[in-house]
C-alpha cells in the first residue's frame, strides 16, 4: 500500500487478533487494519492447525482413513465420518441395509443439532452472553450422551463402516432421542425468550455483516450462511444421499443475509432436524446393520469421483482419485468453512470491531476443518 | 409508538429474558437441579459401547485370551499403535502371541482392529481416568495373562491331545467303517458272484 | 449533627489510621464476599454449583484466590510507560476507598460527615476514569488502549444521566421543607447531604423509588455502565478486547483493579439505596444491617442482569446514552421541577 492512500485513510493501525484470542474459535488469526474501532481491512490467516489429513489419505488404505474423517471437523464428526462411508459405498456399489440407513440419518441429525447448539452458545459468548452458552452446552451434553451410547465416543466418532455402522441402536437409544426432541423444543422456546427476542441481540445482529447473494455465490459460501443469503441450496435436497429423500423436511431460507438471518436459519434448522429424527425413529425397520457380503478390500476403481454431503456448516465434498488399488491417489476434502471464511474480508470491511467478532462468529467457522 | 414504543418494547424483552434466568436460578437453588456431576465424588455411568483403550478379552473356558498373533490388527491399525510378536509355542499346535504392546497415546479408537481380529479377542476397555505424568502410554496387554500362560498351554495341550486323539479315533473309526463297508461290499459281491454262479 | 465515628475519635492521633483500617477491612471482606456471591449467583443461574470445595459452601475460595494473586510475582512488561503503569492500579483503588467513607450506614455510623457527600461520591467516581485511561495508555497494548478509550467515552457519557437522575432526587429532598429534624434538633435541609436524603425518606415515610421511578431506572442503568458491568462491560469485553484496559496487569496490581471494580459496585448500590430505597430505614434490624441488606439486594440485581444479557456494541452504547437516557433524565428532571414549582 502506498503512503498516499495511507494518509487519506487517516490514522490506521493494525491489530493482530488471534490465533490466541478468546473469541477466535480455535486458531483463526485475523489481521485487522483499524481506524479507531472501524475495520478497514480484515485478512484471515489460517493454517495453525494443519494436520495433513489429505496427505494421510494418500498413504493409507480407504478403511484406515475412517478415523481421520471425524477429526477434520470435530463438531460434526459424525456427518463427516458417515459421509465418507457413503462416498466409498456409492463408488463401490455397496448396498446399505435399511436399518443402517435410518440409524445413520438419526445420528447425523443429532450431530447436526449438537453442532448448531455449540454454535449458538459460542456465538452468544462472542456477544458477551455467557448464560445462554451454558444452557446450550447443557442440551448439547445430552446429545453427546445419547451418541456416546451407541458410538462409544463423544466427539471424534468412528461409528460408520463401509456398508453400515458398528453398533446397533437399542430401545433406550430411541426413547432417549425422542425424549431429547421434546426437551429441545421446550428449550428453543426458552432461548427465544432469553435470546432471540432480546433487544440487545437484535440490535447487535440486524443489518450487521450482510453477505449478499452474489457475494455468497462468488465465494462458494454454503450451508446455513448461504441459505441466510437467499439461496435454497442444501445437499440433502439438491442431491439426496443416504436416504434423505424419504423424509419430509424443509430447507429454511431467509433473504437478509445479515447476522440475524444466519442466527434464525440455524435455529430453524434445529427444528427441521428434529422433524427428520422424529420421522426416522418412527419408521426405523428391524434388520441387519452391516451387509452380509462385503468385499475383502475396498479397491477404488480407476477414475475421479466426487461426492458431497451437507455438514452442519455446509457443502462437504470429497474428490477421490482412484487407480485400482485400495489407496487413493488423491483425496481432496472440500470443507465448507474455508469458502465461508473467504467471503469474510469483503464482509468485514467497514464494520466495527465488535461486529467483526459477531460476524465471524455467525458464519460458524471451525478452524481445523479449514486447515485440515 | 415510535421512539417510546421502541424503548418500552426493548425494556419488556429484557425483562422477559431476566424472568428466564430468575426461573433457572430458583430451580437450581430450591430444587437443587444443578447439572454438574461432581466427578471424583460421583462417577459417570459408562455406556455399553464406550470406547477406551483396546484390550484382550479373557475367555471363560480358557481363562486366557485367544490371540493367535496373526498380526491382522497390527496391519490395519491406522495409528500404528499395536506392536506384537509371537508364533509357535512349545508343546501345542496353536500359535500364541508373546509380546503385545499397545500405545494408547496413539490409538484413535477407531475399532478397525476389533473388526479384523479373526478370533474376536479384542475389545474396548472401560478405563477413562487417563491422566498421566508423561506421554508414555504404552501398555503391555499381556501383563494380566502371563501368569496363566503355562496353565493355558497345559490346558491347551490337553485339549489338543484330546482333539488329536478324538481325531485319530475318528479317523480310525472312519477307516474301520470304510474297511467294514469294503468288506461288506466285497462280501456282497462275492455273494452276488456266487448267486450268479448259482443261477 | 449526628454523632459520627470521626467525632468520637476526634483529637486522637489514631483517628485516621483507625478509620482507614475499618474501611479497608470492611471493603476487603466485602469484595471477597461479592466475588464469591457473583460466582455462586452465576453458577446457580447457569444451573451449576459454583465453588464448593474451599471452606463451607466454598466461602473461602476467593480468599484463597486473593492469597494466590498477592503471592504472585509482579510482572512489568517491557516497553510500558512505567510511571503510569505502576500508578494506575493505585489510582483506581484509592478513590473508591475514599468514597465509601462518605456513606451513612445509619444515623450515627458515618465515618466522614460531609455536607456535599453526593457530589464527592460522583467526583471520586470520576477519578476512576483517569486511572483506567492511565492503565490503558501505559500498558502499551492495543487491546488495553482500545479498552481505555471505550471506558473513558462510556464513563463520561454515563455520568450525565447518572447525575441528572440523582439531581431529581435532590430536588425532591429540597422541596420537602426548609428544615429537617435530626438527632441534634432541627437543621436546614440539604439535598446534597447523603444522610439528609435518607432522613427525608425516613420522615416522609416514603421511598423515593416511588416518587421517582424513572430516575431510579435511569440511575440503575447508568450505574451499570459506570461500573463497567455487563451488558455495558465494553471496556473489558473479553470476547473482543481480551481483558480490556487491564490486559497487561497481573498479580497484586490486577487485584487492585478487581478490588476497585467490586467496590465500585458496592458504592453505586449504596448510593442507590441512599437515593431511592430509604438507606438504613427499616424495622427491627439495626440501621447498618438494613443498609447493607438493601445494597446487596441491588448488587444481586446487577449480577442477575450481567448473567442474562449479551453485550451492547460501543456505538449503540453511546446512542443509548445520548438518545435515550439523557433526554429521558432531562425530561424527568424538568417534570420534577415543574411539579415541585406547581405544588
Ligand atoms: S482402535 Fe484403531 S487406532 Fe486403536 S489400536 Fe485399534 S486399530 Fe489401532
Ligand atoms: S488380529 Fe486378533 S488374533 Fe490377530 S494378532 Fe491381532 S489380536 Fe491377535
Amino acid at each position: 500500500m502506498s503512503s498516499d492512500s495511507q494518509a487519506s485513510e487517516g490514522e490506521v493501525y493494525s491489530l493482530n487478533m488471534g490465533p490466541q484470542h478468546p473469541s477466535m474459535h480455535g486458531v483463526l488469526r485475523l489481521l485487522l487494519d483499524l481506524r479507531g474501532e472501524e475495520v478497514i481491512r480484515a485478512k484471515p490467516v489460517i493454517g495453525y492447525s494443519h494436520r495433513a489429513h489429505e496427505k494421510m489419505a494418500e498413504n493409507r488404505n480407504t478403511l484406515q482413513f475412517l478415523p481421520n474423517t471425524s477429526r477434520v471437523d470435530y463438531l460434526s464428526g459424525m456427518i463427516y465420518n458417515l459421509g465418507y462411508c457413503q462416498a466409498i459405498e456409492k463408488l463401490l456399489g455397496i448396498d446399505v441395509p435399511e436399518r443402517a440407513i435410518y440409524i445413520r440419518v438419526i445420528v447425523n441429525e443429532l450431530n447436526r443439532i449438537a453442532s448448531h447448539l455449540l454454535w449458538f452458545g459460542t456465538f452468544l459468548l462472542d456477544l458477551g452472553g455467557i448464560t445462554p452458552f451454558l444452557y446450550s452446552f447443557d442440551d448439547r451434553e445430552e446429545i453427546l450422551d445419547i451418541l456416546d451410547q451407541v458410538t462409544g465416543s463423544r466427539l471424534t466418532y468412528c461409528y460408520g463402516r463401509f456398508g453400515g455402522v458398528t453398533w446397533d441402536v437399542d430401545e433406550t437409544f430411541l426413547t432417549r432421542a425422542t425424549a431429547f426432541l421434546a426437551r429441545i423444543r421446550e428449550r428453543l422456546h426458552m432461548y427465544k425468550q432469553l435470546v432471540t427476542d432480546n433487544v440487545i441481540l437484535r440490535e447487535r445482529c440486524t443489518g450487521v455483516g450482510v453477505v449478499s447473494e452474489a457475494l455468497a455465490k462468488s465465494y462458494g459460501v454454503t450451508g446455513p450462511s448461504l441459505r441466510a443469503s437467499g439461496v435454497a441450496y442444501d445437499v440433502r435436497k439438491a442431491e439426496p444421499y443416504g436416504g434423505y429423500d424419504r423424509f419430509d423436511f424443509e430447507v429454511p431460507v431467509l433473504h437478509e443475509g445479515d447476522t440475524m438471518a444466519r442466527f434464525h436459519i440455524r435455529i430453524r434448522e434445529i427444528e427441521e432436524s428434529c422433524k427428520i429424527i422424529e420421522q426416522a425413529i418412527e419408521a426405523i425397520p428391524e434388520g441387519e446393520i452391516l451387509p452380509k457380503k462385503m468385499p475383502k478390500r475396498f479397491k477404488l476403481p480407476e477414475g475421479e469421483y466426487y461426492f458431497a454431503v451437507e455438514s452442519a456448516r455446509g457443502h462437504f465434498g470429497m474428490y477421490i482419485v482412484g487407480d485400482g488399488s485400495d489407496i487413493p491417489v488423491k483425496l481432496k476434502l472440500r470443507t465448507p468453512s474455508f469458502s465461508n471464511l473467504s467471503a469474510m474480508p469483503e464482509t468485514l470491511a467497514g464494520t466495527m470491531l465488535a461486529d467483526t467478532i459477531a460476524i465471524v462468529g455467525s458464519i460458524d467457522v471451525v478452524m481445523p476443518e479449514i486447515d485440515r | 409508538m415510535g421512539y417510546f414504543g421502541n424503548v418500552f418494547g426493548g425494556f419488556g424483552s429484557l425483562l422477559s429474558g431476566m424472568s428466564v434466568t430468575l426461573r433457572k436460578f430458583s430451580q437450581t437453588v430450591i430444587r437443587r437441579k444443578a447439572v454438574t456431576m461432581q466427578y471424583p465424588k460421583e462417577l459417570p455411568e459408562l455406556a455399553p459401547a464406550y470406547r477406551s483403550a483396546i484390550k484382550l478379552i479373557r475367555f471363560e473356558e480358557s481363562n486366557s485370551h485367544d490371540c493367535v498373533a496373526c498380526k491382522a490388527c497390527e496391519r490395519i491399525c491406522p495409528s500404528y499403535c499395536i506392536k506384537l510378536s509371537g508364533g509357535k509355542v512349545e508343546g501345542i499346535k496353536k500359535k500364541r502371541v508373546a509380546e503385545f504392546e499397545m500405545d494408547f497415546a496413539l490409538c484413535s479408537l477407531c475399532g478397525l482392529c476389533l473388526d479384523v481380529c479373526p478370533t474376536d479377542t479384542l475389545e474396548y476397555s472401560k478405563v477413562y481416568e487417563e491422566a498421566g505424568y508423561n506421554r508414555d502410554w504404552r501398555v503391555d496387554l499381556l501383563a494380566e495373562f502371563r501368569d496363566y500362560e503355562e496353565e493355558f498351554v497345559a490346558k491347551q495341550r490337553v485339549i489338543e491331545e484330546k482333539a488329536a486323539a478324538e481325531k485319530k479315533a475318528k479317523a480310525e473309526a472312519a477307516k474301520k467303517a470304510k474297511e467294514a463297508k469294503k468288506k461288506a461290499e466285497a462280501d456282497e459281491k462275492a455273494d452276488n458272484d456266487s448267486k450268479e454262479e448259482l443261477s | 449533627m449526628p454523632q459520627t465515628l470521626t467525632q468520637l475519635l476526634d483529637g486522637s492521633v489514631l483517628a485516621m489510621p483507625i478509620a482507614a483500617g475499618l474501611i479497608m477491612g470492611m471493603l476487603t471482606v466485602n469484595v471477597l464476599m461479592l466475588v464469591w456471591a457473583e460466582r455462586k449467583v452465576s453458577a446457580w443461574i447457569q444451573m451449576r454449583m459454583g465453588p464448593t470445595e474451599v471452606g463451607p459452601f466454598g466461602l473461602l475460595q476467593t480468599l484463597a484466590d486473593m492469597l494466590k494473586l498477592i503471592s504472585k510475582q509482579l510482572i512489568t512488561p517491557s516497553n510500558v510507560d512505567k510511571p503510569l503503569y505502576h500508578l494506575a492500579p493505585l489510582l483506581a483503588f484509592a478513590p473508591v476507598v475514599a468514597a465509601v467513607a462518605l456513606f451513612p450506614f445509619s444515623e450515627s455510623t458515618i465515618l466522614v460527615q460531609n455536607d456535599y457527600g453526593l457530589l464527592f461520591v460522583f467526583a471520586f467516581g470520576g477519578i476512576a476514569v483517569i486511572a483506567i485511561f492511565m492503565a490503558g495508555w501505559g500498558s502499551n497494548n492495543k487491546y488495553a488502549l482500545l479498552g481505555a478509550i471505550r471506558s473513558v467515552a462510556q464513563n463520561i457519557s454515563y455520568e450525565v444521566p447518572l447525575i441528572l437522575s440523582a439531581l431529581s432526587v435532590v430536588l425532591v429532598v429540597n422541596a420537602m421543607g426548609p428544615t429537617l429534624s435530626s438527632g441534634d434538633g432541627v437543621v436546614a435541609i440539604n439535598g446534597l447531604d447523603l444522610s439528609h436524603i435518607v432522613m427525608t425518606q425516613d420522615q416522609q415515610g416514603i421511598w423515593f423509588v416511588v416518587l421517582q421511578p424513572i430516575a431510579a431506572i435511569i440511575y440503575f442503568i447508568s450505574a451499570l455502565a459506570e461500573t463497567n458491568r455487563a451488558p455495558f462491560d465494553i471496556p473489558e469485553a473479553e470476547s473482543e478486547l481480551v481483558a480490556g484496559f487491564h490486559t497487561e496487569y497481573s498479580g497484586m496490581r490486577f487485584s487492585l483493579f478487581f478490588f476497585a471494580e467490586y467496590t465500585n459496585m458496592l458504592i453505586v448500590s449504596m448510593l442507590a439505596v441512599v437515593l431511592f430505597f430509604g438507606g438504613w430505614d427499616g424495622p427491627v434490624l439495626p440501621g447498618p444491617a438494613w443498609f447493607f441488606l438493601k445494597s446487596y439486594a441491588v448488587i444481586f440485581v446487577m449480577m442477575w442482569v450481567r448473567w442474562t444479557f449479551p453485550r451492547l456494541r460501543f456505538d449503540q452504547l453511546m446512542t443509548f446514552c445520548w438518545k435515550v437516557l439523557i433526554p429521558l433524565s432531562i425530561l424527568n428532571l424538568l417534570a420534577t421541577a415543574f411539579v415541585i414549582a406547581v405544588l
